[in-house]
């Protein structure tokens, strides 16, 4: 438990009035009656009307009580209230310690909270915090996948490469044209003054953290608990909290080893049934056909290994506490080329100084990534060349077999390009933070008054290199001749914040009061240059220069932005029996125009501990219950820098004007809305905390509606009004409802000797959204906007926004049937008779979307003597997916379409399709699953007194769908078109602490 | 308490000194905008060639890409391809085949609100009023002298916004005649306001009396071709634009300005600036740039100014079939647009006008709008040089889009004259005969003074200008665009079918139709009769 700011009640009974009389101290020390004993921070002890709260040692000093004798109370939320007697001379200093009954262990937990720590039980909104003993176990790169499963209304969607990008989504998506990826705080500071976890060369921005250095990641999902970060909101907040140092030095060491193997592959055609398909739909194509029986996705995927390796030396002194840590990872991909490496290092650091009265604390992260990258193309032309063709060819000009011709119109040989290409990029990040509280409380006047000065720092230098060689097929067909890229992102920001935390001593009225207010600047610079080159003279250099190329472009782009805030909240505690709280934070953002910069988020939220009530004592199943209510404002500013502003676009070389003798190069400026502003979402959350049956099962539930207004749409205006006929400006609205619930239940608890032990959780979360509305000066669809651009023709799309559908729902035709077999070309209008064709607007459909309306997490712990054995199950219920693989190349057209056949999906041997039907809803698959993301096994051995563990896991185990794609969680917008397979991983590993 | 205080004061401090930086503005850097732009003295020739170019390129690109207006391709709404479609489809002219959404209904008078390419064209006019308003907002003196421009740049960029406002006069004439009551927004309007609708009449007033302010601020052309203006707005162009609006000022406002209009042409005319081409044909070939018959015109170049629209489109669509693409120095026939019989019919024996027409393998008549082999080609345009060598570049032709040429001005004089504007009616005579002489090369084809009436010269504007993109306008003028006093093939028919029997059709069809979308943009504004 960490040395916290606590924001909190205490209880204040009787009005001891202060007179001028002889005063002495009461100390003291307060534990848990538990069996280990353990001190407990944070206890408010009152004597009349002095009030304080326990250090982390669990000792408190009460200065100037008055002589007397009367009662020292002490009180914290899980544990029962205890009340002492004292008799106290006047100068003197008495002694009363406390050992509390713990009651709802779970209440108790300091959590983190934006801007400061707080008793589970005092927080009054919807937020969760999960810690490392309920972390995802096995070789987790991304910090994010840490919690996936485990909280209710959270939405993770992984893109299976390894280490590759997360998607997070808290109680929906939010928006549509910014961003809909929460904030992300680490250690107190914002990662970017938008949303989102930063930059990186191309892998999850958030892969800097080492997930073996974090000790909590907490939730905020509705307003009132994440209003507070402002226009950064909106998306919902991730605060991650990293590890400091406990107890005495210590060194910890956990090493691991894993192999991933493939899953699922896209089910396309064997030679034979190529050769078959090729003989009978495309003869002129025969003579092309080789022999040979190729499985070209055996030929680029493979069983990768990796391994892990944490060392940590860690532990406090009187005054002090640190962690040192040292990460490596190294794991490869199961698609040949893939692989990420990850080295960093972590420092925390703690120092209190002047009687604890001063506490500085440093953290600080650094890391670097390597990460390599599967080539483009590889996946979809291993899907689409011909298994009847050889893989090497000793005439042609990189010993590859290529299809005859050079021709655009044919599959390329995936593996000349795996051996022919490179695509990797470096990472380097750190993140590192300084924070200084002082407490005010020895001085009498200031009491309760606690001032923080925070200065943080992220810096960011991301490289991504890419090299085709000039001889592979996929270069010379289209003249492109070999092809080298470099982007670099190289961002620093800063942030400055400054804040008072004030518990006045005494009680105001029936309850406490409790204050935070503060400043908060932070700024950021980045840059984006880039070089690409084309028609490599020479393959000789590689992915290390360009020698001489037919064109070299090369662009650079600054961005800044700034932030700066002012915030406050207020609380209000009457007997840990009713809360209130209120927040406000005004931000002004360097994203929007003069007279818009400002915005103030406010929100407000109340609880009632309604077990604290005469009239529920009597019922003893319930442990503890708060209900709560809430209501608040956030932004989302998490889009591009500028728009506001008016700018100019150049022209290029063929569209100059002829002034006289002259060409010149026009310059247009642009259409801006100067009034543009953030997207602004309103959340009103109800849901209840309990505990029940002595908190055996303990948990929350809530109902949420989230409502966002202002988001952004480029929409026709008049074109009188400005300098275009379109305009991107705050105007549509959409709105996420739904429910979270989580239970936590201790099943068995151990017996002293070490028997069986198990707990469970489990969580449910339901979302609707509905995009309300997109330009509400249009009626009824007119304002629709196609979006789901899929392979399989120029702009073709399968997804619209449409006001009253969810938002990229799939807009296809229904697919008439006969016997149980699609009937090729025949779709149903909309008054459900049967036609043939389908027409976009005349018989498209709005209807099923990708996201999940149900995601189901559960956990399950067991111990048994020194064996343990956990697993994690997902289920997402109502997701649909574009089999994109499938509706692309399922027809026997694409025998024919091109100089050279395409291999087909194996879905043309169910349909029979002779050309594309890609507006087909056959191709819309209900993507529900249920998935075993993971199983544990370990057993813990004595070890010199110390622990060490040893345990196997298997990482996504098995997932039972229908989906008959690659894998059905097929990225957030549901569209499965040669997506990167997902992987199952062994891992063995072991855990050691001396 | 001492040391408290002072702790407090330090946190007090921080707090403040923190609270002090309460500034979040950001200056781009990398990006040009209206903060760093200007600081570059050429800026202001970039931004008035933005102007200029919007009438020659559909966008920031070579090829219409990054396109000025969206909703539609940036070549299919290229500003003088959509002039052109919307000046000549609907009249006796010309037919185009393509089925291309809503365009067949061009060529029948069949549109509606929704119609894309009447609402893509209202989008061009506004983009080139909003580009010179932002010119002349960006100008004043007040914002010259607030970046300390010379004066030397100063007395230039005087020039330019003179040009600037020619070119918004220009738009504004368009948007006029087209659209009718539009609204009038000007440098003065601020940006993202809800603009009012004018009336037909204030516009017309507006541009008039724009053109008169600033046609001696003009840039001073020598004799035509003059190399170095070149492609830029002249005392010429201003007066020819006023010609064409006194003109037609009895349709614009009720009351005909005929004496303005003699008086306009005669001004360009006695300017001497500008010759009759002996070459009728010289004005539309790929080096027509050295035309001394030129008063104004868009300028294309293979190399330089690329486009889909303007001249490349009528050259490359108007091929197709026996008409090989090498004969017009293009990379492919598009196979769109032809002559539609009565305008075929117009061309006597011996007309050189006449005599470039294409028969072989054609159709005179149009029994299907689609079928490119109906109706007689017209490869009046051409990407082939005087001399007959190739333009710059056969995919982008170097043929510049003559918008205002001598011949124009006196068939406006003689009309006029002929309409009581005043001057002779024999120098009216002189004037078309002149044209007729060079047509015919000849002088056995002159036209007596009997038969010498306003009709004759509607015919003749129909052989001297056919597919210059004028002939909506003037079918307007007389009469004659709507109702069912003339009727010709597929006039009001359904250009889907495969009848062209004429229909007459409503007199709301001589306004454009203002775009359903800019309705439900802007409520002030109320739609023109019978859409």
């Amino acid at each position: 438990m960490r040395l916290g700011r606590l924001i909190g009640g205490a209880l204040l009974l009787g009005s001891a009035s202060l007179s001028a009389q002889a005063t002495g101290t009461i100390r003291g020390h307060v534990v848990s009656n538990d069996v280990n004993h353990a001190a407990l921070a944070g206890v408010t002890v009152s004597a009349g009307s002095h009030r304080t709260v326990t250090l982390s040692d669990g000792s408190y000093l009460l200065l100037g009580v008055p002589a007397g004798a009367d009662s020292v109370r002490a009180r914290i939320i899980g544990y029962g209230p205890q009340s002492k007697a004292y008799s106290l001379q006047g100068n003197d200093t008495a002694q009363v310690d406390f050992a509390l009954e713990p009651q709802a262990v779970t209440l108790a937990e300091v959590v983190a909270i934006g801007y400061g720590t707080a008793r589970a039980g005092d927080v009054t909104g919807s937020q969760k915090q999960v810690g490392t003993a309920d972390f995802n176990p096995g070789a987790v790169v991304s910090p994010q996948n840490l919690m996936e499963d485990k909280v209710s209304g959270v939405q993770v969607v992984d893109n299976n490469q390894p280490g590759g990008g997360l998607s997070i989504r808290i109680r929906g998506t939010a928006s549509i044209n910014a961003s809909s990826e929460p904030l992300y705080v680490v250690d107190g500071v914002p990662l970017g003054t938008g949303s989102g976890g930063g930059v990186s060369a191309g892998n999850d921005p958030l892969n800097f953290l080492n997930p073996n250095d974090i000790e909590s990641i907490t939730i905020l999902k509705d307003a009132a608990s994440a209003a507070i970060y402002g226009s950064n909101a909106s998306n919902g907040v991730v605060l991650i909290t990293t590890k400091s140092g406990q107890g005495q030095a210590h060194v910890t060491y956990g090493g691991s080893y894993m192999s991933s193997s493939v899953t699922r592959v896209p089910s396309m055609l064997n030679a034979s049934q190529f050769a078959a398909a090729v003989a009978q739909y495309a003869p002129a194509a025969v003579p092309q056909l080789g022999t040979s029986n190729t499985n070209w996705f055996d030929l680029i995927d493979r069983t990768g290994t990796g391994q892990s390796h944490n060392l940590a030396l860690a532990g406090s002194g009187a005054t002090s506490n640190y962690r040192l840590s040292l990460g490596y990872l190294n794991q490869d991909g199961i698609i040949q080329g893939s692989s990420t490496q990850q080295i960093q290092l972590g420092v925390n650091y703690n120092q209190r100084l002047y009687n604890d009265r001063l506490s500085l604390h440093t953290t600080l992260q650094g890391a670097r990534s390597y990460d390599t990258f599967a080539p483009g193309g590889v996946l979809s032309n291993a899907a689409q060349m011909g298994p009847t063709q050889p893989e090497f060819d000793g005439t042609s000009a990189t010993g590859y077999y290529n299809w005859p011709g050079n021709s655009l119109t044919s599959a390329d040989n995936p593996v000349e390009i795996l051996n022919n290409a490179l695509d990797h990029g470096t990472t380097y990040r750190s993140v590192g933070n300084v924070e200084a509280k002082y407490d005010f409380s020895n001085w009498n006047a200031l009491r309760g008054l606690t001032a923080t000065a925070r200065v943080g720092y992220d810096v960011t230098y991301a490289d991504r290199v890419s090299f085709y060689a000039n001889n592979i097929h996929q270069q010379t067909k289209n003249g492109t001749d070999g092809s080298y890229f470099e982007g670099q992102s190289q961002q620093a920001n800063t942030l400055l914040e400054t804040f008072l935390d004030y518990q006045p001593p005494v009680s105001v009225g029936p309850g406490n009061f409790d204050f935070t207010g503060g400043y908060s600047y932070s700024q950021s610079h980045s840059r984006y240059p880039t070089t690409s080159a084309t028609q490599l003279s020479t393959n000789a250099l590689g992915d290390a220069g360009i020698p001489q190329a037919g064109t070299i472009l090369t662009s650079v782009d600054l961005e800044d932005s700034k932030l700066i805030s002012f915030f406050g909240r207020a609380g209000y505690n009457i007997n840990d029996r009713y809360l209130v709280s209120a927040s406000i934070r005004r931000d002004g953002s360097s994203r929007f125009g003069p007279g818009n910069q400002w915005g103030n988020f406010p929100a407000a939220s109340v609880g009632w501990r309604i077990s604290q009530e005469p009239f529920m004592q009597s019922i003893g199943a319930i442990s503890d219950l708060k209900l709560r209510g809430s209501w608040g404002k956030t932004g989302n500013q998490s889009f591009g820098n500028y728009l506001f502003d008016p700018t100019f676009t150049a022209c290029n070389a063929t569209a100059e004007a002829q002034l006289g003798n002259q060409f010149v190069c026009p310059f247009r400026p642009s259409a801006v809305d100067p009034n543009l502003k953030w997207e602004s979402t309103t959340t009103w959350d109800f849901g209840a905390d309990y505990a029940l049956f002595g908190s055996r099962f303990s948990g929350s539930i809530d109902w949420y509606n989230k409502k966002t207004d202002g988001l952004l749409f480029t929409i026709p205006i008049d074109p009188a009004s400005n300098l275009s006929n379109f305009l991107l400006t705050n105007i549509g609205s959409m709105k996420n409802t739904g429910f979270d619930f989580d239970i936590t239940a201790r099943l068995l608890d151990a017996a002293p000797n070490g028997g069986l032990s198990w707990n469970t959780s489990f969580n449910v979360s339901h979302n609707v959204n509905t995009l309300t509305s997109i330009n509400p000066n249009v009626p009824g669809t007119g304002s629709q906007i196609p979006t789901g651009g899929i392979a399989g023709g120029v702009g073709s799309t399968v997804q619209i926004l449409e006001p009253g559908q969810p938002i990229n729902s799939f807009y296809v035709c229904r697919q008439v049937y006969q016997n149980g077999k699609p009937e090729e070309g025949h779709y149903l209008t909309l008054a459900g008779a049967d036609t043939t064709g389908c027409a976009i607007g005349a018989n498209t459909v709005a209807e099923h979307d990708p996201a999940p309306h149900w995601i189901f997490g559960f956990t399950s712990n067991m111990t048994f003597h020194r064996f343990d054995f956990s697993f994690t199950l997902r289920a997402w219920l109502g997701n649909y997916v574009y089999n994109n693989v499938a509706s692309n190349v399922g027809d026997y057209r694409e025998l024919t379409d091109g100089s050279s056949p395409y291999n087909l999906s194996t879905s043309v041997l169910a349909t029979g399709f002779k050309t594309q039907q890609l507006l087909s809803d056959y191709y819309v698959e209900n993507g529900s699953f249920l998935r075993m993301d993971n199983i544990m096994v370990g057993y813990t051995f004595p070890f010199q007194a110390q622990r060490l563990r040893v345990y196997a896991l298997i990482q996504n185990a098995f997932t039972i769908t229908g989906y008959s794609g690659v894998d059905p969680t097929a990225g957030l917008n549901g569209i499965d078109n040669n997506i990167y397979p997902r992987s199952r991983t062994f891992t063995g590993g072991l855990d050691v602490q001396f | 308490m001492s040391k408290a205080w002072k702790v407090l004061g330090m946190a007090a401090a921080m707090v403040l000194i923190g609270g002090a930086c309460t500034d979040p503005t950001v200056q781009p850097k990398s990006i040009v905008s209206n903060a760093n732009f200007f600081a570059d003295p050429s800026s202001y020739k970039e931004f008035l060639a933005k102007i200029y170019v919007g009438l020659a390129v559909g966008g920031q690109s070579g090829g219409d890409g990054n396109t000025d207006i969206q909703y539609i391709d940036g070549g299919f709404s290229q500003y003088m391809r959509l002039y052109w479609e919307l000046e000549e489809l609907p009249t006796d002219e010309a037919v185009i085949a393509w089925g291309d959404q809503t365009l067949p209904e061009i060529n029948t008078q069949g549109w509606n609100s929704s119609n894309r390419f009447t609402s893509a064209m209202y989008y061009r006019v506004f983009f080139q009023v909003g580009m010179a308003n932002e010119f002349l907002r960006e100008t004043t003196d007040a914002a010259l002298a607030s970046r300390g421009v010379s004066p030397t740049l100063k007395a230039t960029i005087q020039t330019y916004r003179a040009e600037a406002r020619f070119l918004r006069a220009l738009s504004y004439w368009h948007g006029l005649d087209f659209f009718g009551n539009i609204p009038l927004v000007t440098e003065n309007d601020p940006l993202a306001s809800e603009p009012k609708q004018a009336t037909r009449a204030q516009i017309y007033n507006y541009v008039v009396s724009e053109l008169t302010a600033i046609r001696t601020q003009l840039p001073v052309s020598t004799p035509a071709p003059d190399a170095a203006i070149y492609g830029r707005a002249t005392q010429g162009a201003a007066d020819m634009l006023l010609a064409e609006l006194y003109l037609n000022a009895g349709v614009y406002t009720g009351t005909p300005d005929y004496a303005d209009a003699l008086t306009s042409a005669s001004n360009v005319i006695s300017s001497g600036l500008y010759q009759i081409n002996p070459v009728f044909q010289n004005n539309f070939t790929a080096d027509n740039n050295n035309s001394p018959e030129l008063i104004f015109s868009v300028p294309e170049d293979g190399q330089h100014t690329q486009t889909y629209g303007s001249t490349n489109f009528i050259i490359h669509a108007s091929c197709g079939n026996s008409l090989g693409n090498g004969t017009l120095a293009v990379d492919g026939c598009w196979y769109g647009i032809r002559l539609k019989p009565s305008a075929y019919a117009l061309f006597q024996a011996g007309d050189g006008r006449g005599a470039v027409a294409f028969t072989s393998g054609q159709t005179i008549a149009v029994g299907a709008i689609n079928n490119f082999g109906n109706g007689v080609l017209y490869p009046k345009y051409t990407n082939k040089t005087s001399g007959g060598g190739t333009g710059s570049n056969i995919s982008f032709a170097d043929t510049d889009f003559p918008m205002f040429r001598l011949a124009e001005a006196y068939l406006i004089y003689a009309e006029a004259s002929l309409r009581g504007g005043g001057g002779t009616r024999a120098q009216a005579l002189t004037y078309v005969n002149a044209l007729r002489a060079r047509a015919f090369g000849d002088t056995l084809h002159q036209i007596p003074d009997s038969t010498f009436t306003t009709q004759t010269i509607l015919d003749e504007r129909g052989r001297e200008l056919m597919w210059e993109g004028h002939r909506r306008t003037d079918l307007v003028r007389y009469g004659l665009f709507t109702g069912g006093t003339y009727l010709w093939a597929w006039k009001g028919a359904n250009a889907y079918g495969t009848d062209s029997t004429a229909v007459a059709t409503p007199s709301s069809r001589d306004l454009y139709p203002i775009p359903a979308n800019v309705l439900i943009a802007n409520p002030n504004l109320k739609q023109n009769p019978g859409y």
